[in-house]
């Protein structure tokens, strides 16, 4: 497979990526409008960073098939901190007060910016991601322990594979086989993505329509 | 462990009971809401005052003590509350 082969797979792999992002963060924002919960709130604002992270790394990955007027390595540490934030949000949607959460938040998005440079800060922001879906991971597994549901251990397989993804993502920063690490890292956060897109379609084929409100 | 109820789960919770009780289509009383709801006699007054002013339930008068009985609108937010929770729930969440 040749490079611009790669690319392209990783590009329309990233656009899948937001696709499925986007309709998470959806049915979870029409949760918080009907209901009012904050876990929702924060289950949509972590998958809103997601979608934004994913959109960004693929026109990143356009501009390097078509010529587009972006720089790419700002742009793609900007993308990766979008994506971190999201994890937080998603791992933290456990446990953290939201407005806990929001600080923190803010905290992530400024304090890296400052002292390091785009490599580092590449490097911080994967292995962050790596711990944070990791959390995810447990806490959804502790929950599925509780509920015996059998969605929730599949969202927890889907992070697991999110997370094995963040962790070639963070490889694919230090070793030389860029390419296919990086290709197996967005294959693997794909396949994760795709099956946290179960409890979407679940929730469409429930068709559920809400006029009332509290 | 005892866990902690957040405010729409109350109100589902009431809203649930006011369903299933109602079995004779004649309302349930407040005493069958409180049973049921697991709260105070202050704070259910409030809470269905605010049901029903937001259309959720239907006060009926009865000959000495008001009924509630669940309306169409309510029914429809029951089923949005349990479509949500089973989606939060399979995220790990709670609502």
């Amino acid at each position: 497979m040749t490079q611009p082969d790669m690319g392209l797979i990783q590009n329309i792999l990233q656009f899948i990526g937001v696709f499925v992002s986007f309709s998470i963060a959806y049915v979870a924002y029409r949760g918080v409008r009907q209901t009012e919960s904050s876990s929702l709130l924060r289950l949509a604002t972590a998958f809103i960073f997601l979608g934004f992270g994913f959109l960004i790394e693929g026109l990143v990955g356009l501009g390097n098939l078509v010529v587009l007027p972006i720089s790419t390595t700002e742009v793609v540490v900007g993308g990766l901190l979008l994506e971190t934030t999201g994890y937080f949000f998603l791992a933290f949607s456990h446990a953290v007060d939201v407005l806990i959460s929001k600080k923190l938040g803010v905290a992530l998005l400024v304090f890296p910016v400052i002292t390091l440079t785009s490599t580092q800060l590449a490097d911080i922001l994967s292995i962050l991601s790596f711990y944070f879906v990791l959390y995810g991971v447990v806490e959804t597994v502790y929950s599925y322990a509780r509920t015996r549901k059998p969605d929730t251990l599949l969202i927890a397989l889907g992070l697991s594979l999110i997370g094995v993804g963040t962790f070639f993502q963070w490889l694919s920063l230090l070793y030389q086989y860029v390419g296919v690490l990086s290709l197996l890292q967005i294959i693997l956060q794909e396949m994760g993505l795709l099956i946290l897109f179960t409890p979407v379609l679940n929730f469409a084929v429930g068709g559920v329509k809400v006029n009332g409100s509290v | 462990m005892a866990q902690y109820r957040t405010q729409v789960r109350i109100i589902a919770d009431v809203l649930s009971t006011a369903k299933d009780a109602n079995t004779e289509g004649t309302g349930v009383g407040v005493t069958t809401l409180l049973r049921k709801g697991n709260m105070s006699y202050t704070r259910l007054s409030k809470l269905l005052s605010e049901l029903v002013g937001s259309g959720l339930l239907v006060e009926l008068d009865g000959e000495k003590i008001s009924k509630y009985m669940i309306s169409q609108k309510g029914i429809q937010f029951l089923n949005a509350y349990y479509a949500f929770e089973d989606f939060a729930q399979s995220f790990g969440l709670r609502l």
